[in-house]
């Protein structure tokens, strides 16, 4: 009797600690889930590394801190990490699942234009906003998706500080040759470009594109040649551009002005040519010698480049920065919303205002950043120097490539 | 004078094409395996060449020989211990167990290297051969010289050498050679070695031109297939050729038809062509 007493007793007990623990909200409910697709492996690893250098740093400042204050309660941050592999396909069948597998409650946006693009109707379809660190082609935000937020600028914010520079110091040139890598971004940065020096009057002598992949750039650079161009603006990533690079001067091609984007402004683009680099003219959304106030987790961009200098050993680049910035920018909406609720959210990311250590977001009404003027640099010295506008530069431009 | 550069242009590609198949070809031709690490063992003998470089400050022109020796080695091991088990069996299983190998292949480099791009700065430069209405640049002039001339090594070794002979009668039919006495295996793990050198010495001379990182492989190997299934399987006279025209419809097409047409245009040819001669340039029937 005593022991069938007993028996009931440690039920009891048993029942009701799974009762206390099924109605006790577990851990995991204090923790926001954000989605990031990466590619972690193919042609985009080097930039999918970059990307998560930026989102470790940010996630790890604020799970120091506690983690996001919402209501009085504090929220760490877990980011679900997924490999698509350099994969636009992929990078929307991860989207997709980390929506409805891992239930993510918001989204940063794959790499590049062309993968933003495809992943965000999958953020549409299911009205979770995506924070896109990497797109810049106008043609991702003219779908009149609700929740797709970029932090870049358009392509236009590139060219047109370029073409003015150019105008300026150099009246006298005319000619212009482009070569644009066959890709939604590259392609259309080329496009912009070809916009912004017919307005000032260039004449475009050559404009063509290469394909994806391609390994060998010779025969586009002997027309170039050709061409006999004053300013040679060359679009693609970081191995198209150390390629077209060392083919140019292969040939003994040299201008009064070479510009190149995406590559440049990445410290081992500048390792891997090597005093080819000298004079070359790019132009990034981020550079570390910018220095904005903020109202964000880092307090400025010195604050931010000390952190990630002290973390990963070297100062970061803007692909890096950007990691980091869409994690402030999530943050601060959610701060502001005071609610993980994605219409509240959304909301506050429409809203806009944000004082980052990446500049100051407020997003246009397709969904794209309009409020900051990316800087024009030029490698000098090894080193990559601001060169417009004359509010952030730190050398001169200068004339001529050999 | 475009026209010229640009035949010059395609001229040093296409000998670089070939020494990029010319391994692949081999085992191919030789062993019928698609060896899908041809792309890897090229990165890898670059990837050797920028170290030498970098820590030794060995020229890539003076180390090709070493990174070929290097992946003769890994060849021969991986050949033995690995791919001897499946000679002989479909191609589905060799292509899967080759596709398995490069993954691991390729994602050891990753690890190790990381996948940044690498390039390998000559100091100092080699120059340039301006012959007023062309330029050439000395490293790619070299490049392909090298590669051409390894190649033709390859010819040598298989038309005036026992081994060579082996091969060629292992490749004909290994079960006649094995009756006279050559030992197939041993010739089979030889050839892979072979094969490999070939892409070690490859990646090594391609380091002073091309941008380095694991991501490559893939690129490489896709050149290797077109040119080896357009020369023909296993002849070395057909890559050398194939590569050469390879480089050059490529470099003319960019121009008559822009750069993004170019390899478009390639295949198209390489189809025409295959209709026409399903064994390739050289290929002779029941080698494939």
């Amino acid at each position: 009797m005593k022991i069938q007493f007993f028996r009931y007793r440690m039920a009891g007990v048993i029942a009701a600690g799974l009762l206390a623990f099924a109605t006790t909200p577990p851990a995991l409910a204090q923790t926001l889930k954000i989605g990031a697709p990466l590619p972690v492996t193919g042609a985009l690893s080097p930039e999918g590394t970059k990307l998560r250098q930026g989102y470790d740093l940010w996630l790890g400042q604020v799970n120091q801190a506690g983690g996001i204050s919402v209501n009085g309660k504090k929220y760490k941050v877990e980011l679900v990490y997924g490999d698509y592999q350099s994969n636009t396909p992929r990078a929307v069948q991860l989207t997709e699942k980390l929506i409805t597998d891992d239930k993510v409650n918001f989204l940063f946006s794959p790499f590049g234009s062309g993968a933003t693009k495809a992943a965000s109707a999958v953020a549409e379809k299911y009205g979770i906003p995506m924070l896109a660190s990497s797109a810049s082609s106008a043609e991702v935000f003219n779908q009149g998706y609700k929740n797709l937020f970029g932090l870049y600028t358009d392509n236009s914010t590139l060219s047109e500080p370029l073409a003015t520079l150019v105008h300026a110091k150099a009246p006298g040139l005319k000619r212009v040759a482009i070569l644009a890598r066959n890709d939604l971004y590259p392609l259309s940065l080329a496009n912009e470009f070809e916009k912004s020096v017919k307005k000032r009057g260039f004449s475009v002598v050559y404009f063509e594109k290469y394909p994806i992949g391609a390994l060998d750039h010779a025969a586009e650079v002997s027309e170039i040649q050709a061409q006999k161009p004053d300013w040679i603006i060359v679009t693609g990533y970081i191995n198209d551009l150390i390629l077209v690079r060392k083919q140019l001067a292969d040939q003994k091609v040299t201008a009064p002005v070479l510009t190149m984007i995406n590559g440049p402004a990445y410290k081992e683009w500048i390792a891997a040519t090597g005093p080819l680099a000298e004079n070359v003219t790019t132009a990034s959304w981020f550079h570390s010698v910018l220095n904005y106030r903020s109202t964000d987790i880092f307090g400025s961009t010195h604050n931010f480049v000390k952190l990630f200098t002290a973390k990963y050993g070297s100062e970061p680049d803007f692909t890096q920065a950007s990691g980091a910035a869409v994690g402030v920018l999530l943050q601060e909406a959610i701060q502001r919303a005071q609610s993980i609720d994605p219409d509240r959210v959304r909301a506050q990311l429409q809203k806009g205002g944000f004082k980052t250590f990446f500049g100051p977001i407020t997003f246009g009404s397709t969904g794209i950043a309009n409020s900051y003027i990316p800087p024009v640099m030029q490698i000098q010295g090894g080193q990559v120097k601001v060169v417009y506008p004359n509010s952030v530069k730190s050398a001169e431009f200068r004339l001529g490539v050999k | 004078m475009l026209f010229l550069q640009v035949m010059a242009d395609g001229l040093l590609l296409g000998g670089l094409y070939a020494s990029i198949a010319a391994g692949f070809s081999l085992v191919w031709g030789v062993l019928n395996i698609i060896n899908l690490m041809h792309g890897s063992f090229i990165v890898l003998g670059a990837y050797l060449a920028y170290f030498a470089n970098q820590r030794y400050g060995i020229n890539p022109f003076l180390f090709f020989p070493v990174a070929g020796a290097a992946l003769f080695v890994i060849g021969f091991v991986i050949q033995r211990l690995v791919l001897n088990r499946v000679i002989g069996k479909t191609v589905l299983i060799t292509l899967t167990l080759t596709f398995g190998l490069d993954l691991v292949l390729s994602d050891l480099m990753l690890q190790a290297f990381g996948a940044d791009y690498r390039k390998l700065v000559l100091h100092p430069s080699l120059g340039l051969l301006d012959l007023h209405l062309v330029v050439i640049p000395l490293d790619r002039l070299f490049a392909t010289a090298a590669s051409l001339a390894a190649t033709c090594l390859l010819w040598i070794l298989l038309r005036s050498t026992r081994l060579g002979r082996a091969i060629v009668a292992v490749r004909m039919d290994a079960g006649a050679a094995s009756l006279m006495g050559v030992r197939a295996e041993a010739v089979y793990a030889v050839t892979f070695g072979i094969a490999a050198a070939m892409a070690g010495l490859s990646g090594s001379l391609l380091a002073a031109i091309f941008p380095i990182s694991p991501l490559m492989s893939g690129a490489y190997l896709a050149k290797s297939f077109v040119i080896c299934v357009l020369g023909g399987l296993g002849s070395v006279p057909g890559v050398i050729v194939a590569g050469l025209l390879l480089g050059m419809i490529e470099s003319i097409s960019s121009i008559v038809v822009g750069p993004n047409f170019s390899t478009t245009i390639s295949f198209v040819l390489l189809l025409s062509l295959l209709f026409f001669r399903p064994n390739g340039l050289f290929g002779r029937r029941g080698f494939e």
